[in-house]
């Protein structure tokens, strides 16, 4: 799974010869490259979770202690695309939006996300960080109806992360975090467009229960990393660091050494 | 209204007719059964296939194939034989009609961005404009359908099978016509409309060659190419595009008129539309 080159599976150069196939045809090595498993030698760790699971936090902080360690890194959050922006804001507002539409155009938003960001950058030899990421799209618009194999189908170009936290933490636990601190939940943010209860916060907790359910089918799956939400953040945030010096090889992302400077 | 043979017109198996095919676009036998009347793979969220009483004809072709001239004559003759009509077209949804405008000006989006958004006008339009007025027993003209915007994708190296899986949910057309005219026609035609041939018209994000006429050509052929596989497996009805307008207009009227148990389909067009007809 994990070396599997998604992307170039879907979108290819028109015209151009597979580059896996030329290679396969040649009898001969390759002189110095290896025909790579994947197109790119970045590295993308992923964290995702229902809301108020803690994972914005945690990898917060991951991305701080790679940044402060010096390493080459990009971080790109879900929805976020300034292309598609307008268009979400306006079907949101408008509620023009259907649990389709929806999907759709957050898939946009992604393709653009990994066509001008995150293929690129993984290309480019870069520890890519994602706050959320195809998963959620797999657990909420599933949540909203949309069939799994058409959603698994939708984003079969997004390269497999080499890493994916599942921030899990008990339905009550995350359902307090937001209504805690947000005075009011958004119209689709609530769930309310599926019509499962008139009341904002009630609506809010039985999405956040399909949403929860539609992560748990994944962690075998989709090979998640299942780390318990509920313990102190710093405690939760030295497993993350183990995790991910153990599964990466971050010298490579280390800065590159130079000549030592002459006085 | 037709019986259930004419409802299956567009022809039965997947979109991209392979038996094996994506696994996106298989399905259990028993629900294929089901859907398949209405959709190329899965059924769309929420909806309800017997609640259609209307029809949706589709009517596809390259730029200046004579697609919209067709169009609207066959409104004024489908109104004139009292039925109502509803039309459909590329970027023409409240979503992302404009936004997909502003993209092409900018000329600042990747192709599957720009494919996705297509397909969210699309299914916009699928469930705001369509699906209501075939519930009201309205006829639908699409001025194109899925099969342009995957030919589009197709040409630019996105995956046939990825792009099959992602229309999956799109309705299944009773009538599909593709008016076929060779480029070299289009090409005559679209320049005398606007005296010029648009970056996007010619597939210039292609690089296929900075001669805005072979980049026309060329690529407008890549797309033909690929309606001649849909062609056979999606039953298009082809009609001849560089016959005269008034010529092909009766062919469509006699097909779209047998569907909807019209008899006698002599039509010359008002005052209005005379000028289209040539």
């Amino acid at each position: 799974m994990e070396n599997q080159d998604t992307f170039k599976d879907v979108v290819k150069d028109p015209g151009k010869k597979d580059a896996r196939l030329e290679a396969g045809k040649s009898t001969l090595p390759q002189p110095g490259r290896p025909v790579p498993s994947r197109a790119y030698p970045g590295a993308l760790i992923v964290v995702e979770g229902t809301d108020g699971s803690g994972k914005s936090t945690q990898l917060y902080l991951l991305k701080r202690w790679l940044e402060i360690g010096g390493y080459r890194l990009h971080f790109t959050e879900w929805n976020s695309s300034p292309l598609v922006k307008s268009a979400t804001r306006r079907g949101k507002q408008r509620r023009l939006l259907t649990p389709t539409t929806f999907s759709l155009l957050h898939a946009a938003d992604f393709a653009d996300r990994c066509e001008r960001q995150i293929m690129p950058l993984l290309q480019g030899d870069y520890l890519v960080l994602a706050d959320r990421y195809i998963y959620t799209a797999f657990a909420r618009d599933a949540a909203r109806g949309c069939p799994p194999r058409w959603l698994r189908n939708l984003y079969r170009f997004a390269p497999i992360p080499d890493i994916t936290f599942y921030f899990r933490a008990p339905l009550d636990v995350a359902v307090h975090r937001i209504l805690s601190g947000r005075p009011k939940l958004k119209y689709y943010e609530a769930g309310m467009d599926l019509g499962l209860s008139y009341d904002r916060a009630e609506s809010f907790r039985l999405f956040q229960a399909r949403i929860l359910e539609g992560y748990d089918k994944m962690v075998e799956s989709d090979n998640f990393v299942v780390l318990d939400g509920t313990l102190p953040v710093n405690k939760l945030q030295k497993q993350m660091r183990d995790i991910v010096a153990s599964k990466i090889d971050l010298k490579r992302f280390a800065p590159r050494a130079h000549a030592p400077e002459q006085e | 209204m037709p019986d259930s043979e004419k409802d299956k017109i567009g022809g039965g198996g997947t979109l991209d007719g392979s038996p094996t095919g994506a696994p996106a676009v298989t399905k259990a036998a028993g629900e294929e059964a089901a859907t398949s009347q209405y959709f190329f793979g899965e059924p769309l969220v929420g909806f309800d296939p017997s609640e259609i009483t209307g029809q949706l004809v589709v009517i596809e072709g390259m730029d200046g194939s004579g697609r919209s001239t067709q169009i609207a004559l066959l409104q004024e003759w489908l109104e004139s034989e009292g039925f109502s009509v509803q039309t459909s077209g590329l970027r023409r949804s409240n979503l992302v009609g404009r936004d997909i405008d502003e993209l092409l000006a900018k000329n600042a989006v990747t192709r599957l961005t720009l494919s996705l958004m297509y397909a969210t006008d699309f299914f916009d339009q699928v469930e705001h404009r369509i699906l209501p007025a075939l519930r009201a027993g309205a006829v639908v003209l699409a001025d194109r359908f899925i099969f342009t915007l995957i030919a589009r994708g197709v040409v630019r190296g996105i995956n046939r099978d990825y792009l099959s899986g992602l229309y999956a949910m799109a309705l299944r057309p009773h009538l599909t016509f593709w008016l076929n005219v060779r480029p070299e026609t289009a090409f005559a035609r679209e320049f005398k409309k606007a005296q010029a041939i648009s970056y996007w018209e010619a597939g210039r994000d292609m690089s296929l060659s900075h001669d805005l006429y072979w980049s026309f050509i060329r690529y407008q052929t890549m797309i033909k190419r690929e309606f001649e596989v849909m062609a056979k497996k999606n039953g298009f009805i082809e009609l001849d595009g560089e016959a005269s307008v008034s010529q092909v207009n009766r062919q469509l009227r006699l097909k779209i008129g047998e569907g909807l148990g019209i008899r006698a389909t002599k039509y010359t067009p008002s005052a209005a539309l005379a000028h289209l007809w040539r």
